[in-house]
């Protein structure tokens, strides 16, 4: 039966698939390769090289397959995000939860990054990633901190989630195969 | 093709290739999801073709347009991933943020992926990364230099090349890899068994290779081994030894047999790296001569005839040498393959200038390639035989050229010009044809270079065969009736002007030059005005006076106000006959590069505004001072050196160059902002010290209106010395009427910043007055030792002194050199200043002798060949100078005499516009 189940879904893909591209931007060492690389094998490792410019990837998870366009968060790439956000289903934007002394500068980023004409109408998903560390910031804290009641226009949720304890992952795909067409 | 669908397609196809706006927005096809590889790939195509044809896109364009091309990272097809590099290649020179791709681009260049667009990433990859990067990629290029795939290998060697410029110390490290890349046997014996049906196969398994992902494409051309030898002969090229050594490890012997080098083009490029060394080091000029002669007889032809080139452009190569590479020249003239006709011609064109009698043997094979259905084969070889033949050849030569003249295009019209211009300078007997073949091409159709060049060689012929000078001008005024090309006209009718008064019968050019002020266009037609008034101010003829009085009379009805004003200009000079001398017969001119330099002061200076422009300030030269400065790369070039593409020596500059170059020089420093304008800067540096010492000073005087200020040149020669506070102290010798005001020291010399520049002032105690006397000049510096290791200089050093020679402040520091009509400016000062005084000058052993060292004191312009002395007893030296600062024109009439055992016996008459001048002038000789 489940062998039968499986075989279904993989027939069913055929007909069924959906597929999804979705930038994902943040300031550096927020998580956003961890949590391309947990999406993709479900693995965490603790050293992460930086992201030079950006890193694609495509990730088949069920009846989805996803491209994904990992872009890097030194303060020198942050100019370029916007010409991978064209297009996109969804934007996915990451915050380090335990760093609440940088939560000024992504607001900026973040807001920046929502004002250019491409972006309009595109779905937004703030993540405040790494809320396995004591004193990490709540859901409610980041909405405020990042100002995301003011956001107008388009859908946004806030996650807060670990890519260490894999914590939430679950929601955050279903939030991503929620906007895949 | 049909012309019809010719056309067809260029209105069609390339007007929609070439519409860049389209372009720009059909890159939306670049976000499309999925990616269509087909679209992209056409689209991409046609960016590249944009470019390739010249098309700029700006910043913001090429940004957009590259980080769409980025976002096709995430196909796999390997065609559009090639696409993409090409496209990514073209725009990283425009586009900002380029380095964003190089994650990606590195990733295609692993060695492990197995694609065929790894050569193509790696092409990349030098165009976008910065030279701080180079270090990081050094391990990927080192194994793609050596890797057996000749694509990859070349494409890291061409690479290594681009980015040797900006990281020169990261791929000088990459020598072994690319000494390797030369010295593999290459494919050439890993797939040895099938080297013959390699040409064959070559493209039957690179397009399998598309299919099939990567396979080792076998190369038969080995051009790795080409541009492994550019990469090393690149890192090496300072070193002088190492190129040698080099040379002929891969030249493999003298037969040139025993070389690694299989590809023609490797081969070629170090011939070239011979021939460089040969020109630099004449101590391995015979062993690389030997290494060439061997390569004439290698089996490809390319490198025969570089070989031979290479010989054949040998600086004071001596005739036997010539002899081999001429027969290989000669065997290839007579080859079916029209490039070697070409080349081969071209080379012996090129000879000929030099070695006319050795290319001679080659006679009858070039007499055969005149009727060449290559017209650029046949011009050469008439240009070559021009050069080559004799006096009697010349007739019918001419004749099979005009033949074929208007076949070729215009650029090998002016090269066929050129040559009859310098034969015509070699056998001026034979004019008469000459002069005929070039009026009779002056009426054909042609371009504006090519016009120029028949009516240079016209004028050559006026200026150096008087003999046709007569039919030349009639040719000329022929031509300007018809003639679309302003320039040409004006400098003709500027020649006629000048020839025209002086020929028997002027009048017959009258009716040419007045058909000009009818007809033409308001620059040709003020040129007119003035060649009409030179005719009618020039000639004895009273008639012809007159009537040109009246055409000059019609002028003044001209719409135009620069033909109006020359025509009332040359009237007012009729009414008035003494002005003509000045304004028709005025044989010299403004020194245009001092005048430039004066007007910018004048312009820089505010308060200069407030007064006019003092023109009598400036230096004249005559004419013919003034055609040698501003002189075209005329004949006597054409005749002597060969026009190869070795860059000519800049000529020295000239006195008023330099005087320029110091004004700006001595701008910078601030202390003189308040002096105003330089009055007047020594020519030449003069040395205070012997050419070999250990500290080196030369001294330049510039005279202010009120200051003198003394410029010191140091140098410091030796290497591990730092000299601080350099200054030079000067003490006057005697009563010189100036006050010491400031020094500018030199902080810090060493012998790579040498030299450096001190600066001495003194005021002018009172500045109509010339002051002049010696100076003891004593060199004081302290002097500090470079630890060799770090490279800094002690912390402690010794002061220490060193004497120089004296520097003299001397009349030639006032006075500059000018031209005048000494004649009449001497009648014109006889109401000026008038001092005549007699010397004797026992030590002097003849009058030339004299001349010279009067002339080198006064620094003044000898006039009329006065500097010559014709008589060796009896002289009269006219001289005539410019006194800076105002002081108005001197002019020196120095009569001499000279008796063996007393010396020269002098009496000089000096007349000046001021008294101090005078003085001076009398102060200088005494």
């Amino acid at each position: 039966m489940a062998f039968f189940s499986s075989w279904w879904q993989w027939f069913a893909g055929f007909f069924f698939s959906k597929s999804a591209e979705i930038t994902i931007v943040g300031l550096q060492a927020s998580g956003k390769t961890s949590l391309v690389n947990v999406i993709g094998n479900g693995q965490w490792s603790e050293d992460v090289v930086p992201t030079v410019a950006f890193h694609f990837r495509k990730v088949h998870r069920g009846n989805v397959t996803m491209k994904i366009w990992d872009l890097a968060g030194q303060p020198r790439y942050r100019s370029i995000w916007d010409r991978y956000c064209n297009g996109v289903d969804a934007v996915v934007f990451v915050v380090d939860a335990h760093d609440k002394e940088k939560f000024d500068t992504a607001k900026f980023e973040l807001h920046q990054l929502l004002a250019q004409p491409s972006l309009k109408d595109v779905p937004l998903l703030v993540l405040g990633n790494k809320n396995d560390l004591e004193g990490h910031a709540t859901v409610n804290e980041l909405i405020k901190a990042l100002d995301l009641d003011k956001i107008q226009n388009r859908p946004v949720s806030c996650y807060s989630c670990s890519m260490k304890s894999q914590h939430n992952l679950d929601i955050i795909l279903q939030w991503l195969a929620g906007h895949s067409h | 093709m049909s012309l019809a669908s010719k056309k067809d397609e260029e209105s069609g196809l390339s007007t929609y290739y070439n519409n860049k706006t389209t372009v720009i927005q059909e890159a939306r096809v670049f976000n499309d999801s999925p990616i269509s590889p087909r679209k992209c790939r056409a689209l991409l195509t046609r960016i590249v073709y944009l470019l390739y044809v010249g098309e700029t896109f700006t910043t913001q364009e090429a940004t957009t347009l590259f980080f769409g091309t980025t976002k096709l990272f995430q196909h796999k097809d390997s065609a559009l991933r090639q696409m993409v590099y090409l496209a990514i290649k073209e725009l990283a020179t425009t586009a900002e943020d380029v380095i964003m791709v190089t994650s990606s681009i590195m990733k295609d260049m692993q060695p492990n992926s197995e694609v065929i667009y790894r050569p193509n990433a790696i092409r990349a990859l030098c165009r976008i990364i910065d030279p701080s990067m180079a270090q990081g990629v050094e391990r990927f290029f080192k194994a793609a230099i050596v890797d057996k795939n000749t694509s990859i290998s070349s494409a890291a060697l061409v690479s290594a090349y681009h980015l040797f410029p900006a990281a020169k110390d990261v791929v000088k490290r990459w020598v072994n890899e690319a000494q390797e890349a030369v010295n593999a046997k290459g494919s050439g014996s890993f797939f040895g068994s099938n080297t013959g049906g390699n040409s064959y196969l070559g493209w039957g398994s690179s397009s399998s290779s598309t299919t099939s992902g990567y396979q080792a494409i076998p190369s038969t051309s080995y051009i790795t081994q080409y541009h492994a030898l550019g990469l090393l002969y690149l890192i090496r090229q300072q070193d002088r030894m190492a190129v040698t050594k080099m040379i002929q490890q891969l030249g493999g012997g003298k037969t040139g047999s025993g070389t690694v080098l299989k590809s023609p083009l490797a081969l070629c490029m170090l011939i070239r790296y011979a021939a460089k060394v040969m020109e630099e080091d004449p101590n391995v000029q015979r062993q690389m001569l030997d290494l060439i002669e061997g390569w004439l007889r290698h089996k490809s032809d390319m490198v025969n005839l570089e070989a031979a080139r290479v010989i054949c452009e040998l600086k004071n190569v001596s005739p036997a040498q010539l002899q081999k590479p001429i027969a290989v020249l000669q065997l290839f003239l007579s080859s079916p393959k029209s490039s070697l006709r070409f080349a081969a011609t071209r080379t012996l064109a090129n000879l000929a200038l030099l070695h006319p009698t050795a290319v001679a043997t080659c006679n009858l094979e070039l007499e055969q390639l005149i009727s060449d259905a290559n017209r650029s084969v046949a011009t050469y070889a008439i240009t070559t035989l021009l050069k080559t033949g004799n006096e009697a050849s010349v007739d019918r030569l001419i004749k099979q050229i005009t033949g074929f003249m208007s076949e070729i295009s215009d650029e090998f019209r002016v090269i066929i010009v050129d040559a009859i211009r310098s034969l015509c300078l070699k056998f001026p007997a034979k004019h008469a044809s000459m002069l005929s073949f070039l009026s009779g091409v002056l009426r054909d159709e042609g371009g504006y270079d090519f016009k120029r060049a028949v009516v240079e060689a016209m004028f050559d012929m006026i200026k150096f065969i008087g003999d046709c000078k007569e039919q030349a001008l009639s040719h000329l005024c022929e031509f300007i009736e018809d003639c679309e090309f302003t320039k040409l006209s004006v400098r003709i009718l500027h020649l006629l002007g000048v020839e025209g008064p002086k020929s028997p019968q002027p009048t017959k050019y009258i009716r040419y030059i007045y058909n000009r002020v009818v007809l033409e266009n308001a620059t040709v037609r003020a040129a007119a005005v003035s060649s009409l008034a030179k005719f009618g101010l020039n000639s004895l003829d009273d008639k012809l006076s007159k009537s040109i009085k009246v055409l000059l009379n019609r002028c003044l009805d001209d719409v135009d106000d620069e033909v109006r004003d020359r025509a009332a200009m040359y009237l007012k000079v009729y009414q008035e006959p003494p002005l003509a001398d000045i304004y028709v017969k005025e044989e010299s001119v403004f020194s245009l590069s001092a005048l430039e330099s004066k007007l910018v002061s004048y312009l820089s200076d505010p308060e200069a505004v407030a007064e006019s422009f003092d023109v009598s300030s400036i230096p004249k030269i005559s004419r013919a001072q003034a055609a040698k400065e501003a002189s075209r790369p005329s004949t006597l070039e054409t005749l002597g050196a060969p026009s190869t593409s070795k860059a000519a020596t800049p000529p020295p500059p000239t006195a008023a160059e330099t005087q320029s170059a110091y004004a700006s020089q001595l701008a910078e420093v601030p202390e003189f902002e308040t002096y105003g304008t330089v009055l007047n800067s020594s020519t030449k540096p003069a040395q205070l010290t012997e050419s070999e010492t250990e500290y080196q000073v030369s001294v330049v005087k510039h005279i202010f209106r009120e200051h003198v200020v003394f410029q010191f040149n140091v140098s410091n020669t030796i290497p591990d010395t730092v000299l601080e506070q350099v200054s030079v102290v000067m003490q006057p010798q005697g009563e010189t009427g100036l006050t010491e005001d400031f020094l500018v020291p030199i902080p810090q010399l060493s012998s790579a910043n040498s030299p450096g520049i001190m600066y001495y002032s003194f005021t002018r105690d009172t500045p109509e007055e010339y002051p002049i006397g010696s100076f003891s000049c004593v060199l004081k510096f302290v002097s500090k030792e470079v630890d060799p290791s770090t490279g800094e200089p002690e912390a402690e050093g010794y002061e220490d002194e060193y004497s120089l020679e004296d520097t003299e402040l001397s009349a030639a520091d006032y006075i500059m050199p000018t031209y005048v009509t000494f004649a009449s400016e001497w009648d014109r000062l006889r109401g000026g200043v008038n001092v005549t005084e007699t010397f004797s000058l026992p030590a002097m052993d003849s009058l030339k002798a004299a001349c010279d060292s009067i002339i080198e004191i006064l620094n003044m312009q000898p006039l009329g060949g006065s500097e010559d002395p014709q008589s060796p007893t009896v002289h009269t030296l006219q001289l005539s100078g410019l006194v800076a600062g105002g002081g108005g024109k001197v002019l020196v009439r120095s009569r001499m005499t000279y008796a063996k055992g007393q010396g020269v016996a002098l009496e000089l008459a000096i007349r000046a516009e001021k008294q101090e001048s005078a003085n001076l002038v009398v102060a200088a000789i005494m």
